[in-house]
């Protein structure tokens, strides 16, 4: 499937920050069953944006300018080729061995519910990988609702779990701290979604994670849909949690409020 | 387009690219072979061009020893080995021939005219300063036919057709050679960095045209490790196996888009390239470098079968 995107994060300052330092996670790499046919990136100030890849493999810009800034405008478009590779995801750029994905972060540390969830499921599967995943997968779908309204309150995986509500980063968050309870190396993944029901206009990139089934490799995990990634999943950067694979992150100088907005286009 | 034409012209481009090779192994081998025998060690230089020519065991059912005069034959002359010089520029030609409307004025000119000079040569060379020359101009036919086909072809399925020849070849060639000298140098008890490790070495970079480039990337001696990261994972080296790649998604890429529609071929290339491009050197000597390219090569067969499956018949 040929998936185009249109990407553009504005950040407007007021009055200008005096500087600007940003790491811009907005690239996908090649993988077995992704290849980005083209890819650019745009940054509104003249500034200096260089390439570089992170500990994870992700392929970085790191953008910084150092003059009054009332406005930064980043935009990101491209086109990307998928193929459905049934939820596996081989051929990707490793750095590390899977071990290190059971390392907790705050975002992802079990509290006793999630560790409860995470006996439960293991005990009803026989702790075989993949049933587990696959039941905690629909588990969180059915049990935590999906509410948009939560964009921006940044949460745990356990407060989203008790609060059973959150949106796709908050669900693959719980997803994470179950699969990490288990044994099971579990990572954060942000990228694309291709919507089933045509709408191309997004108001936020989608989110997923990752997990290493022994025999298959990683498997992609969409709790929020509840299906094993597909060829309409685009995958960009991983991490261990929803800030290892942020698609921006960075610092201004000054005092000054800070108003966001953001556009994505994702279409065939 | 036809089947048959894209066949001819994706052929065309694979033997001018594996004449061309052949000519840098043999010229790179007679450099060797000139250099003091405590420079590059007692090992038979003209056995391993064989090898790496990929046609070992035809050789050694035609000869009783590789020296000089039988590898330069067999490599270069030979009637009866299908991958000499003299049967890549005949089969071009031929190809050539068939899709002639195809080709511009001076693709045809190229290949054409080395054709017939080849036939001065038809009794072998007079003398080493000959076969020099005559290396020489196998590669300078090769450049031009390739210059020619750059700056003339219009750029349609035709064109694309014989780039993913000529990069199935190049690819093809790029790790049969590292693979081959990888093995006859790495159990050396010379010491890394000795003479014979930089005789050898500086001359598989001069086989694939790549000792200044060398040198412009890692500004240091020829190291064995870098000399293989160079000529498997550096995009910027158009010899490299990433390189080569590239270059074939984007061509198939562009058959598919012309055509509509995509398949096996282009899945496998983009595969394949996804592959060279996360691969770091040191990943690779780690699980080896004589599977890495054994499992490379055997690849790149399936792709170009893929290629024939898909267009060629």
């Amino acid at each position: 499937m040929r998936i185009s995107i249109a990407h553009s994060t504005v950040y407007r300052y007021e009055p200008p920050a005096n500087g600007a330092v940003q790491v811009l996670r907005l690239t996908p790499r090649n993988h077995d069953s992704q290849y980005v046919a083209r890819w650019r990136i745009d940054v509104s100030p003249d500034a200096q944006l260089a390439m570089r890849e992170d500990a994870f493999g992700n392929i970085t810009h790191v953008f910084s300018a150092a003059r009054p800034l009332p406005e930064i405008r980043v935009d990101v478009d491209g086109e990307v080729e998928t193929q459905d590779g049934n939820g596996v995801v081989r051929g990707t750029a490793e750095r590390f061995p899977q071990s290190l994905f059971l390392r907790d972060t705050d975002l992802t540390r079990a509290d006793a519910a999630i560790r409860a969830l995470a006996e439960e499921i293991g005990t009803a599967n026989g702790c075989i990988p993949l049933d587990s995943l696959h039941a905690l997968m629909r588990r969180l779908h059915d049990e935590i609702a999906y509410d948009t309204a939560l964009t921006n309150t940044p949460m745990s995986a356990a407060e989203a779990f008790a609060l059973k509500r959150g949106v796709c980063r908050d669900l693959t968050h719980a997803f994470i701290a179950v699969a990490r309870c288990l044994g099971i190396p579990a990572r954060y993944v942000a990228g694309y979604l291709q919507l089933a029901d045509g709408i191309t206009e997004q108001e936020a990139g989608h989110a997923w994670a990752e997990a290493f089934v022994p025999d298959l490799g990683w498997v992609g995990f969409d709790p929020a849909n509840a299906i094993c990634q597909t060829d309409a999943y685009v995958r960009v950067a991983v991490g261990l949690d929803s800030l290892g694979a942020a698609p921006v992150r960075g610092a201004r100088y000054g005092i000054s409020a800070e108003s966001l907005e953001v556009a994505i286009k994702v279409g065939q | 387009m036809l089947s048959r034409t894209a066949d001819n012209l994706y052929w065309l481009a694979r033997y001018v690219e594996r004449a061309e090779y052949l000519a840098r192994i043999l010229d790179a081998t007679l450099r060797l072979t000139a250099l003091p025998l405590a420079y590059v060690g007692a090992g038979n230089e003209w056995q391993s061009a064989v090898a790496t020519a990929g046609c070992a065991d035809a050789f050694a059912a035609a000869y009783p020893e590789a020296n000089e005069d039988t590898v330069t034959h067999f490599l270069a002359f030979s009637p009866a080995n299908p991958s000499s010089i003299r049967c890549c520029l005949e089969s071009a030609r031929v190809n050539a021939r068939a899709v002639r409307t195809a080709l511009t004025v001076e693709m045809w000119d190229t290949i054409n005219g080395a054709w017939l000079e080849l036939k001065k040569w038809s009794d072998g060379p007079s003398s080493r300063q000959d076969f020099s020359s005559f290396l020489r101009w196998v590669i300078e036919s090769s450049l031009r036919f390739d210059g020619s086909a750059y700056r003339t072809m219009l750029r349609n399925d035709a064109y694309w057709f014989s780039r993913l020849g000529l990069y199935i070849e190049r690819a093809d060639n790029t790790a049969r050679i590292l693979d081959v000298k990888y093995h006859l140098l790495l159990p050396a008890i010379e010491p890394v960095g000795g003479p014979l490790d930089y005789f050898q070495w500086a001359s598989i970079l001069r086989s694939v045209s790549a000792l200044t480039a060398y040198h412009w990337v890692y500004r240091e001696n020829v190291k064995p490790w870098l000399v293989a990261e160079l000529l498997i994972l550096r995009d910027e080296m158009p010899r490299s196996l990433a390189s080569c790649y590239e270059n074939l998604v984007q061509n198939a890429d562009r058959i598919a888009r012309a055509y509509g529609r995509q398949g096996l071929a282009q899945r496998q290339a983009r595969t394949i390239r996804a592959r060279l491009e996360n691969s770091r050197i040191e990943q690779i000597f780690q699980e080896g470098l004589h599977e890495f390219l054994n499992d490379f090569i055997k690849d790149n067969n399936q792709f170009g079968a893929a290629v024939t499956q898909q267009y060629l018949v």
